[in-house]
């Protein structure tokens, strides 16, 4: 028999082994030291532990994928509107010089108790409060409409309308009248009737109470509009009132923090050629641009085309004998634009872009109008808007070389109502200080939706998903999103609606960073056998040896291990 | 009380707005060219006739995103430089001069695919390179190229798995970036690629069943190369002749209807098991709900005086203007007294309006240069005399 070497006899007995050799005359490699076997067990050792202590870490280090922690929970309460019930409390101040303390007390105290009999939606209801420093806070107010707007700082609440309610001879019921580039509403009464306290109901106070529910109507069933998803909201709302709101809502443009505004000069002709857009634009477009500073920034670009033609899809303007003008009809605007060649996709800046669009006629077609209604302007919702400028011809029957700021101003009043209309002001009330109020408020709410359910987007991929890597910085991402929407829903809580909307903007601000985290793109997936595919090559001539050569190993120290037993 | 209670009914319907939403408000294209080399000319022209034929009905070239790995107008075996044609009559040079390639080259990646469509791109990458759609977007997603069962080949380098694609849209369906979804592939085996969808609201069509060959449609013997895949061929051939304007009424039931097997030489397939309502359902999608663009225009009535319209805003904006005017007399009056009177400022209203001064080019650098060249100064004067000292005294030694 031959033995094998590394058998733990053979060292022991050589001579009968080589004389036993000797007889069946096959010749055995000389029997191995002590020595050769220890090196060799050495050798094997040392390997598998390279593999065990450097290999296999390092595999599992740089194959593993970091996920850092993530309150997923609190996410999906976000997520799921269980963490923030949004309530809207608007303070509105109420100013009665002319009234004794205690029936002014009373008017408040009736007035307010007929709001809250009134109101159908907890979550957004009217708080009055009684003021006295009447002639100077009204004053200010007048002064300061925009600035209202801006105040952001401190710990009181925003101050959304002062009431003053003032006498008046001669009339018969109360009358209101809203100052209109201020927050302010002035109810006239009859000072035959001034509220005696005696009077659990009187007249005066529901007619302020019902000028106050008509004053923020729309907001409401706006508010409850989102808050509800697109179902119907209220009850009450008139459906015409819905329709409007969901319209409103669809064709506005989506929130952001930056606005690109585009303003171009179409004409199919070489003449108008310049323009004075840098005095209209300031002239016109500023003051609303800084009127909307709190809510949204915005950069402007300006361009002028020349040889601007319809594209062949178009139908061509009708001559209209009666009207004396070309008529686009309104079914063909959706057309209007020449997509496919009109350069109109400057992509500048991070911001999406609003197109406003100054189309001058050539001459042989011009005045053009739109057909049904001889209107020179439209919308295209979530885009922009556009505006026909039929200027006066010159002598020679061509188009003026130049547009003077006079001749842009009625378009750029269009354009300013275009751009209040795209960034979703709602239409009443009829004070442009009251809108942008309510703005604020409206893009809140959605804010805080918007920035929730990215919280649960996030959470349900990173479920969903476990091949896909979450960097630190996404945690710190959620964790800020998180403390600002807690702190959005606290200030809405105050009604502090300004500072609500800044911590807004941030929570939704990280919400998207969060997600759209660059290096959270999954490893691209691969099934089973492309990994052993991928493994195999290298594993297999490395790992036959090794594993062998353990197995060996561990064979010998079992029978050395053996004999030992038996010879004790 | 009710009123809380319907607010509570409201917020659990907010994980359900989604569903509710009935109509799109914009569309987008997601063109996709995944092949390299003359010889794959033929997917070039696959894509860029889709792109033409959307354009044509109305998407703008900022909701195309159009990814072309090659440049095959200016390849030099181009017998027609300058230009790509999808049929041999060349009646249509696709390249035209107003085509806008957002991918081109080797920027067409898998990785750049999926960055893509899930919106995981760096800061500084442009919007033209975005896909901005948002919960109200159709998107169409083409894709051509070469590809195998349950995957499509990038660029002869890598490919993306029918798993990688569908995390991908499951991931922009999670962030509500699309309301409805075409996905269209031309390749070999095209139909396996759409088979591990899970997201709803997807359409997906294909064409050709597992372990069939897509084929091209015919060669163009100048140019020398195939120049159009069959089924992307019969595709274009129901857009071009059937849907001509973007008021078409036509729909998804009629496209796919218009497949024929015995033309395409291979087995199209739809799935629609995604969509809400089925088959029934989806079949009723006009074809310009996804190959066109949504423009509902509002028309604006100078006329009418209800609140928010555009008489009542243009009032108020005025006012705004003038108030703004006011204002900044004001100011300039106070500046303009304070410091000194500036006459011709105060009978031009518009002092404001001054042109803003040209800025000329500033120095980035702020350190002071003069105390550096004194040093390098110093250093070379030290330098001189070490070694003027240096020969001298070796001079002297010697």
């Amino acid at each position: 028999m031959t033995v094998k070497p590394g058998d733990p006899v053979s060292p022991l007995t050589p001579a009968s082994d080589a004389s036993k050799s000797h007889t069946t005359r096959t010749r055995v490699p000389p029997p191995e030291t002590p020595e050769a076997v220890q090196t060799r067990f050495r050798v094997i050792a040392a390997f598998w532990a390279v593999i065990i202590f450097l290999g296999f870490p390092i595999w599992w280090q740089t194959t593993s994928i970091y996920r850092a922690h993530l309150p997923i929970q609190e996410m999906v309460d976000w997520a799921d509107g269980k963490t923030c019930r949004p309530v809207y409390p608007l303070e509105i101040h109420v100013a009665a010089p002319l009234l004794q303390s205690p029936e002014s007390q009373h008017l408040l105290r009736t007035t307010q108790h007929t709001l809250d009999d009134l109101n159908e939606f907890a979550a957004h209801h009217l708080r009055l409060k009684l003021t006295n420093d009447t002639s100077d806070s009204a004053a200010r107010v007048v002064e300061d409409s925009t600035s209202t707007l801006r105040n952001t700082a401190g710990e009181t609440p925003d101050v959304v309308l002062t009431v003053r309610v003032l006498p008046e001879e001669g009339l018969a019921t109360p009358r209101s009248e809203l100052l209109a580039h201020t927050t302010q509403l002035d109810v006239f009464y009859p000072p035959s009737q001034i509220p005696s306290p005696s009077t659990s109901n009187p007249p005066l106070s529901v007619f302020i109470a019902q000028e106050l529910q008509r004053l923020y109507g729309e907001e409401k069933a706006t508010i409850a509009h989102i808050l509800s998803g697109e179902s119907a909201g209220l009850d009450s709302t008139s459906p015409q009132l819905t329709e409007s709101i969901s319209r409103r809502l669809r064709r506005s443009m989506k929130y952001a923090e930056t606005y690109h505004l585009s303003f171009s000069l179409f004409t199919p002709g070489s003449v108008p050629s310049s323009w004075d857009i840098e005095a209209a634009v300031q002239e016109y477009l500023s003051p609303l641009l800084d009127a909307f500073e709190p809510i949204s920034n915005f950069t402007i670009d300006t361009q002028v085309q020349l040889y601007a033609t319809f594209s062949p899809m178009t139908p061509a303007p009708i001559y209209d004998e009666t009207e004396a003008a070309w008529t686009l009809k309104k079914e063909d605007l959706s057309a209007f634009i020449n997509a496919a060649e009109w350069p109109l996709n400057p992509s500048i800046g991070n911001g999406p872009t609003l197109n406003f669009i100054l189309y001058v006629p050539d001459p042989s077609q011009s005045p053009m109008v739109v057909k049904e209604n001889r209107a020179s302007s439209w919308i295209v919702p979530q885009w922009g808007g556009v505006f026909l400028l039929n200027p006066p011809l010159e002598k020679d029957q061509s188009n003026p070389a130049h547009l003077s700021q006079d001749s842009l101003q009625s378009a750029f009043m269009t354009f300013s109502h275009q751009l209040l209309t795209l960034l979703g002001t709602p239409s009443t009330p009829a004070s442009l200080p009251l809108r942008l109020q309510t703005l604020i408020r409206v893009r809140a709410a959605t804010l805080l939706l918007s920035a929730s359910s990215t919280m649960g987007s996030l959470a349900r991929l990173t479920e969903s998903l476990p091949s896909i890597p979450i960097p630190a910085n996404v945690a710190s991402s959620v964790s800020t999103t998180l403390s600002h929407l807690s702190a959005t829903c606290s200030h809405l809580r105050d009604g502090r609606f300004n500072a609500a909307l800044a911590s807004a903007r941030v929570a939704e601000n990280e919400a998207e960073r969060s997600f759209f985290e660059k290096t959270m793109v999954g490893q691209v997936y691969f099934p089973d056998e492309h990994k052993v595919a991928v493994y195999l090559p290298l594993l297999g001539p490395i790992g036959v040896p090794l594993i062998v050569g353990l197995m060996k190993e561990v064979k010998r120290l079992l029978a050395e291990w053996k004999a030992k037993r038996a010879a004790a | 009380m009710i009123s809380f209670l319907r607010l509570l009914q409201a917020l659990s319907l907010l994980l359900l707005a989604g569903f509710i939403v009935a109509e799109h408000t914009s569309n987008w294209a997601v063109l996709v060219s995944t092949s390299r080399f003359w010889f794959n000319y033929r997917h070039l022209a696959n894509v860029l006739s889709l792109y033409r034929t959307v354009k044509r009905l109305g998407i703008p070239d900022s909701q195309i995103i159009l990814m072309l790995p090659d440049d095959m107008a200016c390849n030099p075996r181009n017998a027609f430089p300058g230009t790509v044609y999808s049929n041999a009559d060349r009646a249509v040079d696709l390249y035209g001069d107003n085509i806008e390639v957002d991918y081109r080259g080797y920027e067409v990646t898998v990785e750049n695919f999926i960055r893509l469509l899930t919106d995981r791109l760096d800061e500084d990458v442009p919007r033209s390179k975005r896909l901005g759609s948002d919960a109200g977007s159709n998107v169409l997603v083409y894709m051509t190229g070469h590809g195998g069962d349950q995957f499509l080949k990038f660029q002869d380098a890598e490919e993306i798995g029918a798993w990688d694609l569908a995390d991908a849209f499951g991931q922009m369906w999670e962030k509500k970036r699309y309301h409805e979804l075409l996905f269209m592939i031309d390749t070999c085996q095209a139909n396996t690629m759409y088979t591990h969808f899970y997201s709803p609201n997807i359409v997906a069509t294909g064409s050709s069943e597992l372990d069939q060959s897509s084929y091209s449609h015919h060669a163009d013997n100048d140019v020398g190369v195939a120049v159009i895949d069959r089924w992307t061929y019969y595709v274009l051939e129901f857009l071009e002749t059937q849907v001509t304007s973007a008021n078409s009424k036509l729909n998804l039931g009629d496209l796919f209807d218009s497949y024929d097997e015995s033309k395409i030489h291979s087995q199209p397939g739809v799935r629609w098991d995604l969509f809400p309502g089925g088959e029934a359902e989806g079949r009723l999608r006009t074809v310009v709900d996804f190959f066109g663009n949504v423009q509902n225009v509002e028309v604006e009535n100078a006329n009418t005086t209800e609140p928010g319209s555009l008489k009542e805003d243009l009032a108020e904006i005025a006012r705004l203007a003038e108030k703004w005017r006011k204002r900044s007399e004001e100011y300039s009056s106070i500046l303009g007294n304070s410091t000194k009177p500036q006459p011709e400022n105060q009978h031009s209203p518009a002092a404001h309006l001054t042109p803003k001064k040209a800025v000329g080019p500033t120095k980035m650098a702020e350190d002071n240069s003069w105390g550096k060249r004194l040093v390098g100064l110093s250093v070379v004067g030290a330098c001189t005399a070490i070694w003027v000292a240096g020969s001298v005294l070796g001079a002297s030694s010697a």
